[in-house]
């Protein structure tokens, strides 16, 4: 019967703490190596969840939009606007949309109220609005089909410009001037927040701040009263799930260039097409940081299974004793065995605390919660381990293999 | 009855390309509790027949038979276990594990056997206080002297109670004085019922034996010794 495991664990921890600067040393490359893989792939879970919450808070990932394509030559023609026709003929071409929100936006549409000024972006929208934003008027009401077939004088405000003219007055009924139009305050929309990581941006920490400084009037009123003659420019559609908006985008393109003369003035673009190209590119960007953690440890196990090698050939003698005094060749292969695995094991173990202590850091310096979670932790510690089994054979074996007569020559 | 009994035993050895023999047909009884000598100079092959008595090589040719079993053509995985119940081996450099404190020495033979954790502890401070070592069993063989260290040696040897006890050149590295403790050690053990084989080439300690068996040229030398 050969000696337990539970020796072999005994003798290769003597064996550590008997040569304490050798295995710090020798674990230096499993330690990196397993930091660079946590760190690695706390940040990128850390990212990826902060995208998908900023997606979300911006109409999720079932939406499809059409709006100006800046790569397309303007001087060969064509204009991205699109008139109520077109729109009629888009509309009817996809009764699978869940929301349709043609809009126009003003930017230099400014309210008034009695002495009180404010210059807010002013858009001419449909009652879809609410859906395809997932935007919902925390006072009041928001526009109607009635509105919008009678081209009502009637505004929805975003929270700050409701807040920034009205104070703590209650702004429903209300009249106010935009351009020669009085228009009566309906409703006031709930505030968009989303928390801004790693610093302040253009709007504070609220990086959608510049939604609730908008507000909003029928598309009708705006293409009528407002700015008589404009026309949409930007579309919004909401699909049912995401991958329905995938459908729909692929669609909507030769839609959109039949309309406009097989001219390209308008870009198609949907969120869950950006949310799979950003991912695309985060699993590169993970497989490089990977694969360079996967060099670290590799050449952490050659290291590891040189000074194995080396301490062995140190121990010949020794060895050779353990084998006149009765250690089978089995019992000298686990303890070496054991020792390596126990030594990168120990790798693993500092390698994830460092990982945490950079990860608090990073964390604290992005502002971004960093998460480790238990999978990490286990393919961290199987990986050391793993690397001390496949790199702890040689050394383990070639001590095994020692003839005793010749060990115990060994000087 | 004989423990150990050798018909015809023969060792080549490879020299590079060339085949060496170390052994040349040895005929060897030895009797359960004798205390025997084995002399002869460098290069005669008694190093050679001692490995193979102590089961840490297999022999060419011949036969070996030891406590009744053959077993000189077990496979060498199977001497593992041979040497750990039934040899006791003590060397002239002593060859304790320096990072161990002595008592872990003694235990080590235990512990390959199989033994539990408090057992062998017990076990080995036991054979330690019978050769006068118990005050010093936390100490490291560095720091004993070296009568002292051969003293643990001769522990660790006979903790699992072998057979027979191999010691070669037991008193090689010590002065005089250490030497005859040690000698007086390896006759009270004899005197105790052990079987002593000692390798040595020193005729005052060859004395001490039972019998001296002279080994010349891989044979037994049953010539005039004074010759």
């Amino acid at each position: 019967m050969a000696i337990s495991v539970l020796e072999s664990l005994r003798v290769g921890l003597a064996d550590i703490a008997m040569r304490k600067v050798r295995s710090i040393v020798t674990i230096l490359g499993i330690v990196l190596g397993v930091m660079c893989i946590m760190v690695v792939l706390a940040i990128l879970a850390g990212m990826n969840k902060s995208t998908m919450s900023w997606m979300e808070e911006r109409g999720g990932l079932s939406k499809v939009e059409i709006g100006f394509n800046w790569q397309y030559d303007f001087k060969k023609g064509g204009e991205a606007k699109l008139n109520l026709a077109e729109l009629r003929t888009i509309k009817s071409l996809i009764p699978e949309a869940r929301a349709f929100n043609p809009n126009i936006s003003s930017w230099d549409a400014r309210l008034r109220y009695r002495d009180k000024e404010y210059s807010a972006q002013c858009f001419g929208v449909y009652p879809d609005m609410q859906i395809v934003d997932n935007w919902f008027p925390d006072k009041g009401r928001f526009i109607s089909d009635i509105d919008l077939r009678e081209s009502s004088n009637v505004i929805v405000l975003g929270s700050s410009v409701a807040k920034e003219i009205f104070g703590n007055q209650n702004p429903l009924g209300k009249k106010v001037f935009l351009k020669n139009q009085v228009m009566e305050v309906i409703g006031v929309l709930s505030e968009k927040y989303w928390e801004q990581h790693g610093g302040g941006g253009m709007w504070g920490r609220n990086a959608l701040e510049y939604m609730n400084q908008r507000s909003f009037i029928p598309l009708s009123t705006m293409m009528t009263k407002i700015s008589p003659g404009s026309k949409v420019d930007q579309l919004e559609i909401l699909a049912y799930s995401p991958e329905e908006a995938l459908a729909l985008q692929k669609k909507l393109r030769p839609i959109m260039l039949h309309i406009k003369d097989g001219k390209e003035v308008f870009r198609v673009s949907s969120a869950q097409e950006d949310m799979l190209e950003m991912q695309k590119n985060a699993q590169i960007f993970s497989a490089i940081f990977i694969m360079i953690a996967a060099i670290s440890l590799l050449v952490g196990g050659i290291v590891i299974m040189n000074i194995m090698l080396a301490s062995i050939k140190e121990r010949t003698r020794e060895i050779g004793v353990r084998l006149a005094i009765g250690a089978r060749r089995w019992d000298i292969f686990m303890q070496f065995m054991v020792q390596t695995v126990l030594i990168t094991s120990l790798g693993g173990v500092f390698g994830l605390v460092f990982g945490y202590l950079i990860l608090d850091m990073v964390g604290k310096y992005l502002q971004m919660p960093m998460t480790a979670n238990n999978n990490m932790i286990f393919s961290a510690l199987g990986v050391s381990v793993g690397i001390g089994l496949i790199f702890g054979i040689a050394p383990a074996a070639r001590a095994g293999n020692l003839d005793p007569v010749v060990a115990l020559r060994e000087e | 009855m004989e423990i150990i009994k050798t018909q015809s035993l023969i060792k080549d050895y490879l020299l590079g390309k060339v085949k060496v023999r170390a052994l040349d047909g040895i005929d060897l009884i030895i009797e359960t509790g004798e205390f025997v000598a084995i002399m002869g100079p460098s290069g005669s092959g008694k190093s050679t027949l001692m490995h193979i008595i102590g089961c840490l090589d297999s022999p060419t040719g011949g036969e070996y038979y030891l406590d009744g079993d053959l077993v000189s053509n077990l496979p060498k995985r199977a001497l593992a276990g041979i040497r750990n119940r039934k040899i006791g081996f003590v060397f002239q450099s002593f060859n304790l594990l320096p990072h161990f404190n002595i008592l872990k020495n003694v235990e080590l033979p235990l512990m390959y056997g199989g033994m539990s954790f408090s057992k062998r502890k017990r076990r080995a401070e036991e054979v330690l206080e019978s050769v006068g070592l118990s005050d010093r069993l936390k100490h490291r063989p560095n720091e004993l002297s070296g009568g002292q260290r051969q003293r643990v040696a001769i522990a660790r040897a006979i903790v699992n109670k072998p057979s027979i006890l191999l010691a070669d050149e037991p008193t090689g590295n010590l002065d005089s004085q250490a030497g005859g403790d040690i000698l007086e050690i390896f006759s009270d053990l004899h005197a105790a019922g052990n079987t002593v084989i000692m390798v040595t080439h020193d005729p005052n300690v060859a004395a001490r034996a039972d019998r001296i068996i002279q080994i010349r040229d891989g044979l037994i030398y049953h010539g005039d010794l004074s010759a």
